[in-house]
């Protein structure tokens, strides 16, 4: 894993984290944590699979607001065994849920990460393999008797590859779903 | 819900269907390849642009001299390699076919109803004209969309060891630069066909509009070819491989040449030649009728001319 594997990783726990020590002052910030994973789809291109996790508030707009990461890859879809990029993201995301007390919520969400592609060789040195990532999704969350919620959305990502400029395999469109298991639930 | 309600939702949705689906391109005859008065040279003189046309009855020194199959990409014409038969003929001796793919060179009508397996069917027509003659040093050189259909045949075994000596790929396409072309099966339907920005000379050569049947096909044959490598595969025995690409190239993603190169490997398992080039231009071999050509431009076409003939003479 490189440098900037570790920085991004590193940037996005340590978001999370601080969250967590601000509940650590006061139960009251406590909502939801929810982890699990996640597997997503490019339209045209590769599966890639890894994981996320979801924390919710009672102080950031009355639970409405989820602050979550993923990590998800190529290395655990289409690069398993076979002659796929192996391709990494690293998402930091931003939702707002609707019908918050329902079993369904409709959501949408703002995304941000980073994003590396491995192109395994020096002769592509030249090629651009590393971009922040900035993208918008919406969908929706179902919420079971048991402590599993579910994810689906289709999101768009504005900073994909166009041959002058941008990692060539990092695409627009994508579908992901996620399953995520309640750890902690103080709502 | 009220009867009325819902005759009038329905008029609105096909009023909106019928609003979105795109009336026919207007064609400019006298300039345009798309109209029915310009067509591809090959097809008033196939015995100029094919040698299994050209030559009845080949000598054995023909039969022994290189001959390679050069095929132009998607939207285009055998002028795509016009500038390396001129050059070939005043620096090497070999023979050279410029193959025309099917459902182009000719009108827009025509184009449109094309699958990519029609396109591909001249080239392994001719490679076959070539073999059945007795041909013995065959090779290919394919710019862009000529890439994947190449390297279709080459994955299900069309192409027989000892078939083809060299393959060259200049600019080939397996991931769109565009990353629209994606949705082009959703987005299509509604535009009917896309218009390109040529210059005066290539609107002789190069279609102006682009029916999204045929982007549609193209979307299919690309993601057919780069599901293909990521299963992997290898070239016929006695073939090699050079892969020449742009590193900026707003056609084919210059990481179609990783895909390749990770996907394709030669008989014995060692991998593929592949040479980045310092260029912004897609199908930087073709330099003519281009509105604005650098030196640097001239300098590059001619290094590859000179590379890959001396790999064919070899």
């Amino acid at each position: 894993m490189t440098k900037k594997h570790l920085f991004a990783l590193f940037l996005m726990y340590a978001s999370l984290c601080s969250q967590a020590q601000t509940s650590d002052t006061t139960n009251d910030w406590l909502g939801e944590l929810k982890v699990g994973i996640r597997t997503q789809k490019t339209q045209k291109l590769y599966w890639e699979n890894g994981f996320s996790a979801d924390f919710t508030s009672p102080k950031i707009i009355k639970n409405k607001l989820h602050l979550g990461f993923s990590y998800v890859t190529s290395r655990l879809g289409s690069a398993m065994g076979a002659n796929a990029i192996k391709q990494d993201n690293y998402v930091l995301n931003f939702g707002y849920f609707f019908r918050d007390q329902k079993k369904l919520q409709p959501f949408t969400r703002i995304n941000t990460g980073f994003f590396y592609a491995d192109y395994e060789s020096d002769i592509f040195d030249e090629l651009p393999n590393t971009a922040l990532l900035f993208s918008l999704d919406a969908g929706i969350s179902y919420k079971l008797k048991a402590p599993f919620t579910f994810h689906v959305s289709a999101g768009y990502n504005f900073t994909s590859g166009t041959g002058a400029e941008g990692p060539g395999t990092l695409y627009p469109i994508y579908y992901q779903m996620s399953i995520l298991y309640t750890i902690l639930n103080k709502k | 819900m009220s009867t009325t309600y819902l005759n009038f939702k329905f008029i609105l949705i096909c009023f909106l269907l019928l609003a979105s689906c795109a009336s026919n391109p207007e064609i400019d005859n006298a300039t345009m390849l798309d109209g029915d008065q310009i067509f591809d040279a090959s097809l008033y003189n196939p015995a100029q642009y094919l040698v299994s046309k050209a030559i009845d009855n080949p000598s054995t020194i023909q039969k022994n001299m290189p001959v390679i199959i050069a095929v132009h990409g998607y939207s285009a014409a055998t002028f795509e390699w016009d500038e390396f038969r001129t050059y070939s003929n005043a620096n090497a001796d070999i023979l050279i076919s410029q193959v025309l793919l099917g459902g182009h060179g000719r009108t827009y009508e025509e184009f449109k109803k094309s699958t990519w397996r029609d396109w591909q069917e001249p080239i392994m027509a001719e490679y076959n004209a070539l073999i059945a003659k007795g041909y013995t040093n065959i090779s290919f050189a394919g710019s862009s969309t000529a890439c994947p259909l190449v390297l279709d045949l080459i994955q299900k075994g069309a192409i027989t060891d000892n078939g083809m000596k060299n393959i060259f790929l200049i600019d080939p396409i397996v991931i769109p630069a565009d990353k629209l072309l994606t949705i082009i099966g959703l987005v299509g339907p509604m535009l009917g066909y896309f218009e390109s920005t040529n210059t005066a000379t290539e609107e002789n050569y190069y279609y102006h509009f682009r029916p999204q049947e045929t982007l549609n096909e193209l979307m299919d044959l690309i993601d057919k070819v780069r599901k293909d490598l990521q299963n992997g595969y290898r070239l016929p025995l006695g073939t090699q491989m050079k892969v020449y690409k742009s590193i900026k190239d707003d056609t084919a993603d210059a990481v179609s040449a990783v895909l390749i190169y990770k996907g394709l490997k030669k008989q014995d398992g060692s991998a593929i030649e592949v040479e980045m080039i310092d260029s912004n231009l897609h199908v930087f071999t073709r330099l003519d009728g281009r509105d604005s050509v650098t030196q640097k431009d001239r300098d590059m076409q001619k290094q590859v001319f000179d590379d890959m003939l001396q790999l064919l003479q070899q």
